[in-house]
C-alpha cells in the first residue's frame, strides 16, 4: 500500500513541494528590466533640513526635464563616509554621484581608478566661469579632472561674540596665540567656556590640528610628500593646544563637528571654530546673540605666520564603477544650474560659497537675508577660503596627496593630539609614533 | 531472502536521511564554512578594500598585529569591557528578577517594562545617553551640580578611567533585561517546598537564596554568562556609538579595530587578520560552553 500524505484542501505533498519548487526558481529570476528607468544614487555629508530641502528642488527640476530619470538622494556623515564608500566601492554598489567630500579624498579614489574623469563635466558647467584655480585642486596626475567643487568652505574659521568681548574689555578680535589664549581666559566665566576646540578621536581633530600645526609656520608634508610632522613647529602647535584645554569644555575631548558648532552657537562657548554655518544656526537657534557674532581668520603663533585657512574644498564627483554615467554626468552639471545652486547655497548661507563667478555676482545670490546681515563676515570667509588648503594640497608648492584621505582616517594626528593633551604622554614619543604611522600608511 | 530486502530498504533510508539533511547542509556551508574559510584565506592576503587588490604576504599579517601593541591593549580593553559589563548585567538581572518574581503590585507591567533597554535599538540608546552625560546640558552633570556634588560638568565620555566605566554601565542597562528573562522563568519553576523546608530549618531570606535559589539557578547562570560573554567580547556598535574607541584609544576593543582595519585604513586582508585572531579567543568561550551545555545532556 503506497501512503500519500494529502492536506486537507486535497494538495498532495508533490504537488506541494512542486509549487515550492517552482516559486523559488521565479523569485531568483531577474524581474523585467525597464530600459527607459534610471534611478541615480546621490550621495552627501551635508544633509541639513534646509539642504535637503534645496535637494530636493534641484532633484525635482532635473527629474522633470528628464523623464525615466529618478535621483535618490542618501545622507552620509563627515565621519562615516570614508568606510561607507570602501564597501560601497568593494561590493561594486556605489552611489552615482557624490557631492561634498574633501578634494583629498576624491584624489584618493581616483588614483585607486575607482573614480571617473570629470573633465566633461566641467567643460559643460563653463570651465571660464569658475575662479581662477579653483579646479586645481582637482587635476591628477594624468592631466585630468577627477572631480569638481561645488563650492568652497572655510572650516577653521575663529568666531567672536563682541558682546562677551566689550564686556570684557577685549577691543580687538585675537590675531595671534597668545592673545586667543589670553582672551579666552578673560571670557571664560559665568559658565561660559573660552573655545570649543575638539579633542576627540575623529577626523575634525586631526583637520583642526593640521591648521594648528600650519599656523605654527610647519607643516605635515614636505612639498615632495615627506613626512615632515615631527618638527619644532608641531611641539609648539601641541605646546598651544593643550594649554587651551582648560578654556575647553570637558566634553571636548569627545567633539566633533556638531558638538563644536552647537557649543559656540548654544553660548557655551564665548569663540567658535567652524565654517559658515554658524551664521544660519545662529540666527536660526540663538538669534539673542545673532547680531554680536563675527568672525576672522585663526590666529597663529606670531604675526610673522600668515594665517591658514582649512579649506575641504566640496567636491562633486562619480564613481567608475557608476552604472548610469551619462545621467549622473548631467545630473552633476545640473547642480550648477543658477536657480537650484543658488537654493543649495542658500539652505546654508557663507557655509558653502560659490565657485562660479556668474552666481556670486547673480542677485539672486546676493539676495538672502543671512549674505545681507553678515557682508563683512561673507567676504572674508570667500577671500579665505579662496586661498585655502587642505591636506591633500597644504600649499600651491605641494604635490597632490592621494593618501591623505587614509591619513585622516587613521586618527593618527588626532590620537597624537588625544596622547599629549589628555594622556600627558612624552611628546617626542608621541611624535615619532605619529610619524611612523602616516610614513607606514604612505609606503602601504 | 528477507536479508536483502531489509538492506535495500536501510539503503533507500539512508539516501532519503542524506537527501534530508542535505538542505541543513548545504545552508550550513554556506552561512558558516564558507565565510569562516573565506576569512582565514583572506587574513594570508594584503588587500586594499575598496579595489579588492590583493597579494599574497602568508602569515605577515600575524605577525605584524602579535608584534604590535594595539593587539594587546584592544584585547586588555575586551575583556576589561566584557568581564566589567557582564558583572554587572549578572548582578542587575538576578536582583531585578528576584523582585519581578515576587507579588507586587503591576507586576506583569513591570515585566513588560523591564525589557525596554533590551528591546530599544542600540543607536537610539546611545543617542539617549550621551545626551545624558552631555558635558554642557546633560541631565545627570546638571543634577549633580544643582545638589552641590560637583562645581564643574563631569567629562564622561572624553577622559579615563570614565569612558570605559560609563560604556560598562550602559552595556550592562542595556542587556540586563536578557538576564532578567532567563533568570525569572527558571525562578518560577523551583519547587516551592524546597523554600518551606529551608524556612522550617529556620533560613532567613538570605540563607534561602544562598542555600535554595543560587544552587537552582547554577544551571541557567552557567548558560547566561557563556552566551553573554561571547555576545559582549563581539559587541560593536554600543562602544562605537558612545566613544568610537576613544578616548586615545582607551575604549578601543578588538571588533572597532576590526572595522577601523577594513574600512577606514582599507586594509581588509589585515582586518581579516584580527577578526580571526578574535575568532580564536572566542574559540576559548565556546569550547567551555559546549562542554558544559554536553555535561547537561543525557548520558
Amino acid at each position: 500500500m503506497k501512503n500519500s500524505l494529502t492536506f486537507p484542501n486535497g494538495l498532495t505533498r508533490r504537488n506541494l513541494l512542486a509549487g515550492l519548487a517552482a516559486g523559488t526558481v521565479m523569485s531568483t529570476l531577474p524581474r523585467r528590466a525597464h530600459a527607459q528607468d534610471v534611478t541615480l544614487r546621490w550621495w552627501s555629508p551635508q544633509g541639513a533640513p534646509a539642504q535637503a530641502e534645496a535637494y530636493k528642488f534641484q532633484i525635482a527640476a532635473f527629474e522633470a526635464l528628464n523623464p525615466g530619470i529618478k535621483v535618490v538622494f542618501e545622507t552620509t556623515s563627515d565621519e562615516g563616509y570614508a568606510p561607507q564608500l570602501a564597501a560601497a566601492f568593494a561590493s561594486g554598489e556605489v552611489p552615482d554621484i557624490v557631492t561634498h567630500l574633501p578634494s583629498f579624498s576624491v584624489q584618493t579614489y581616483y588614483a585607486n581608478g575607482l573614480v571617473e574623469p570629470f573633465d566633461d563635466v566641467i567643460n559643460a558647467i563653463g570651465a571660464d566661469d569658475y575662479y581662477a584655480g579653483a579646479n586645481d585642486v582637482f587635476k591628477t596626475a594624468d592631466g585630468k579632472y577627477c572631480g569638481t567643487g561645488i563650492g568652497n568652505t572655510a572650516a577653521n574659521m575663529l568666531w567672536l561674540r563682541r558682546d562677551l568681548m566689550e564686556a570684557s574689555g577685549i577691543a580687538a578680535a585675537p590675531a595671534t596665540w597668545d592673545e586667543l589664549r589670553a582672551a579666552c581666559q578673560t571670557l571664560q566665566k559665568d559658565g561660559v567656556f573660552g573655545a570649543p576646540l575638539p579633542y576627540g578621536q575623529n577626523s575634525m581633530t586631526s583637520l583642526i590640528f593640521i591648521g594648528f600645526i600650519h599656523g605654527a609656520g610647519g607643516q605635515v608634508f614636505t612639498p615632495d610628500l615627506q613626512v615632515a610632522i615631527d618638527s619644532e613647529q608641531t611641539r609648539n602647535a601641541l605646546e598651544f593646544y593643550k594649554s587651551m584645554r582648560e578654556l575647553c569644555p570637558p566634553g571636548a575631548t569627545n567633539y566633533s563637528w556638531g558638538e563644536s558648532l552647537t557649543a559656540f552657537v548654544s553660548g557655551a562657548t564665548a569663540t567658535g571654530i567652524y565654517a559658515g554655518r554658524v551664521l544660519a544656526n545662529v540666527v536660526a537657534q540663538n538669534p539673542g546673540i545673532a547680531d554680536h557674532v563675527t568672525c576672522t581668520t585663526y590666529p597663529t603663533i606670531s604675526a610673522d605666520v600668515a594665517p591658514w585657512t582649512f579649506n575641504d574644498f566640496p567636491s562633486v564627483f562619480i564613481p567608475a564603477q557608476s552604472r548610469n554615467k551619462d545621467a549622473a554626468k548631467a545630473f552633476a552639471a545640473f547642480l550648477f544650474n543658477p536657480e537650484g545652486y543658488i537654493k543649495q547655497l542658500h539652505a546654508a548661507p557663507g557655509h558653502v560659497l560659490p565657485v562660479l563667478k556668474s552666481i556670486n555676482e547673480n542677485p539672486a545670490y546676493q539676495d538672502n537675508d543671512i549674505i545681507r546681515k553678515y557682508p563683512a563676515e561673507v567676504d572674508l570667509m570667500s577671500s579665505a577660503a579662496a586661498g585655502g588648503y587642505n591636506l591633500g594640497y597644504e600649499s600651491s608648492a605641494h604635490a597632490s596627496n592621494e593618501r591623505a584621505g587614509e591619513v585622516i582616517a587613521s586618527n593618527a594626528i588626532s590620537d597624537l593630539v588625544q596622547r599629549v593633551v589628555l594622556n600627558g604622554d612624552d611628546v617626542n614619543a608621541a611624535l615619532g609614533d605619529c610619524a611612523k604611522a602616516i610614513e607606514a600608511i604612505m609606503k602601504a | 531472502m528477507a536479508a536483502p530486502l531489509h538492506s535495500s530498504l536501510e539503503r533507500r533510508y539512508a539516501r532519503l536521511g542524506l537527501l534530508l539533511i542535505a538542505p541543513t547542509v548545504l545552508i550550513f556551508c554556506a552561512v558558516i564554512v564558507y565565510p569562516l574559510v573565506s576569512a582565514i584565506y583572506l587574513s594570508l592576503f594584503r588587500v586594499f578594500t575598496p579595489t579588492l587588490e590583493s597579494s599574497w604576504v602568508g602569515l605577515s599579517n600575524y605577525r605584524e598585529l602579535l608584534a604590535s601593541g594595539l593587539f594587546w591593549k584592544a584585547l586588555w580593553n575586551t575583556l576589561v569591557w566584557t568581564a566589567g559589563t557582564l558583572t554587572l548585567q549578572i548582578v542587575l538581572g538576578i536582583g531585578m528578577a528576584l523582585v519581578l518574581h515576587q507579588n507586587i503590585w503591576f507586576r506583569s507591567l513591570a515585566r513588560s517594562l523591564i525589557l525596554f533597554p533590551y528591546f530599544i535599538s542600540t543607536v537610539v540608546a546611545v543617542l539617549v545617553w550621551k545626551w545624558v552625560f552631555n558635558d554642557l546640558y546633560g541631565i545627570l552633570n546638571h543634577l549633580l551640580m544643582q545638589s552641590g556634588i560637583i562645581s564643574m560638568p563631569i567629562d564622561y565620555l572624553g577622559s579615563m578611567p570614565n569612558a570605559m566605566i560609563s560604556v560598562i554601565l550602559v552595556g550592562a542597562w542595556k542587556y540586563f533585561p536578557f538576564v532578567v528573562i532567563a533568570v525569572l522563568a527558571r525562578l518560577q519553576t523551583i519547587p516551592e517546598p524546597l523554600y518551606e523546608a529551608a524556612r522550617i530549618d529556620g533560613a532567613g531570606p538570605i540563607a534561602r537564596f544562598f542555600d535554595v535559589t543560587l544552587p537552582q539557578l547554577r544551571d541557567v547562570l552557567v548558560v547566561i554568562v557563556m552566551l553573554r560573554a561571547i555576545w559582549d567580547f563581539k559587541e560593536f556598535d554600543l562602544i562605537w556609538l558612545l566613544t568610537g574607541g576613544g578616548p586615545s584609544s582607551s575604549t578601543e576593543t578588538l571588533p572597532i579595530v576590526v572595522y577601523r582595519q577594513a574600512f577606514a585604513l582599507n586594509q581588509m586582508g589585515m582586518a581579516a587578520a584580527w577578526a580571526v585572531s578574535m575568532m580564536a579567543i572566542l574559540l576559548v568561550f565556546m569550547i567551555v560552553y559546549i562542554r558544559r551545555t554536553r555535561e547537561k545532556g543525557p548520558a
